[in-house]
């Protein structure tokens, strides 16, 4: 009889504890939840902001066609990437594409003197610094929770019970500056 | 050790602080209510609670009196709004903290409010003219890790803890001094003799406890601070700013010390040692080098002897 109750008190203490690892999981999840929309809502952000920044540039550089279409290119690239890998390599081409479009503002005292191009750009670089604090947090809720995932004995249910690793927004840290090469007006 | 395990120390230790604090508080209502009488224990538990809920409740507009900070136009501090909204991004805060400017040369910050929604960040003119962006973005991240950990949640609490316990001993001892003798019970002498020992203490204890949690959240603020911006380097560089300087804070009010990034009063320098050790247990915060030492040690670099001599915020953004 005795040993009935204990089996049973074994059992009862294992869902306990299989209960509190599988809420700290869902915690966890839920916190990258939460890191990714931080970071989307920067994204969004700086989608809305470039065709506006086009059209600005355009007003004064109406030939510079190659850097928009750049441009136009990597924002219609980040707005179709639907996993955070895809995103943050369509974030860092986008934002090497900006960087090429602001050097060629460079060349434009007209443009560079405007209300409006200093906004935006100003703008865009609030955006920028936004975006990657937002990765910072969302990268360590991520490593958090498949750190979570890969230990044991999580690792043997984890795929059963509906967790599946997180990406990475962009792989190594905080990107390096783009590489701003000027392209002179022909 | 990584800043990962600073912080799950840091944890557990105030914890047994917290533990401690409430273990007080039931000596204290247990000593009054053993040598007096078992209701007015009670009435001391109940009253002390009472008390405990008001000054929660009316803690933030305490705080902004106490520290003379104040709000400004919003056109003004954009720059400094901005910095803190990436913080309060990277540290995943689900509203950012609103900034108050304290008008004071010395530079300093603090972090107040009972929860991360209604928190707002103190800061001195003196820090904007100072600091450089990359330290005052340090100092800022040290704040919102104040509010991010709940430290300003159980810095008040400890607070108002700290401040009831001194509250009933004293009433307590005054009871038992002046007028408790005739409801004294049997075998009244040693429980007496020992509720005046432990009732003339138990405000020592608290404030102890209080200053402790305080010095502890200070090193897991700083480790904190270094994690969101990836950057412990510019923490230690930030303390060492403030430890080259000499101004302390005017209104600088000793309630309110130890939610500054710094103590705003008294300065300590070094370690002290024998008899001198023990008063350092009453500081609020820890040694500014000790504090450096553990950014040098968890970062892995040596804080080079010369400061860089960058711009400070005020100047970069154009502020007064």
């Amino acid at each position: 009889m005795i040993w009935l109750w204990i089996i049973l008190g074994g059992l009862a203490l294992l869902i306990l504890l299989f209960g509190l690892g599988y809420n700290r999981l869902v915690r966890l999840r839920n916190e990258a939840d939460t890191g990714w929309s931080n970071i989307d809502v920067q994204l969004q952000r700086r989608t809305d902001l470039i065709p506006n920044l086009v059209e600005t540039v355009r007003g004064y550089a109406a030939h510079e066609r190659g850097v928009f279409e750049e441009v136009t290119k990597a924002r219609t690239a980040l707005q179709q990437a639907s996993t955070p890998g895809a995103a943050g390599e369509a974030n860092d081409m986008l934002t090497a594409a900006l960087g090429r479009l602001f050097a060629v503002a460079e060349a434009y005292p007209d443009l560079k003197a405007s209300e409006n191009f200093l906004r935006l750009q100003d703008e865009l670089t609030d955006t920028e610094d936004k975006i990657s604090a937002a990765r910072r947090y969302y990268n360590s809720t991520v490593m958090h929770y498949n750190n979570g995932i890969q230990s044991l004995p999580w690792v043997l249910v984890a795929r059963p019970l509906g967790f599946q690793e997180k990406e990475y927004f962009s792989a190594e840290g905080d990107t390096a500056l783009p590489q701003v090469s000027f392209t002179p007006a022909t | 050790m990584t800043l990962q395990q600073q912080i799950r120390r840091n944890r557990l230790k105030s914890g047994i602080v917290i533990f401690g604090f409430v273990l007080l508080l039931g000596v204290v209502a247990g000593l009054i209510g053993a040598a007096l009488d078992l209701r007015l224990g009670i009435v001391a538990l109940v009253g002390a609670g009472l008390y405990a809920i008001f000054a929660m409740i009316s803690s933030r507009a305490m705080v902004a009196r106490m520290t003379h900070a104040v709000e400004l136009d919003p056109d003004q501090l954009r720059p400094l709004r901005r910095l803190v909204e990436n913080v309060s991004i990277a540290a995943g805060l689900p509203t950012t903290p609103e900034v108050r400017i304290v008008d004071d040369p010395s530079p300093n910050a603090f972090a107040a409010g009972l929860r991360p929604g209604t928190s707002y960040l103190g800061v001195t003119t003196g820090l904007l003219r100072v600091m450089p962006k990359r330290e005052l973005e340090a100092v800022l991240g040290h704040e919102i890790s104040h509010v991010r950990n709940r430290d300003t949640y159980l810095m008040t609490m400890a607070t108002i803890f700290a401040g009831v316990i001194a509250l009933i001993a004293d009433i307590g001892f005054r009871m038992l001094l002046y007028g408790g003798g005739r409801s004294r019970r049997g075998g009244g002498a040693l429980v007496a003799v020992l509720a005046v020992v432990g009732l003339l203490l138990a405000p020592y204890a608290a404030l102890l406890l209080r200053m402790s949690l305080s010095r502890r959240r200070e090193f897991l603020a700083d480790a904190g601070s270094a994690e969101l911006l990836n950057d412990a380097e510019a923490m230690a560089l930030a303390l060492r700013r403030l430890q080259l300087d000499t101004t302390t804070i005017a209104y600088a009010d000793a309630s309110v010390a130890h939610l500054w990034v710094e103590s705003p009063t008294s300065r300590v320098e070094t370690e002290r040692r024998g008899v001198l050790a023990l008063s350092s247990l009453f500081d609020t915060h820890p040694p500014l080098e000790a504090r450096i030492a553990a950014l040098e040690e968890s970062g892995g670099f040596r804080l080079p002897e010369q400061l860089p001599s960058d711009e400070p915020f005020a100047a970069e953004v154009g502020l007064a």
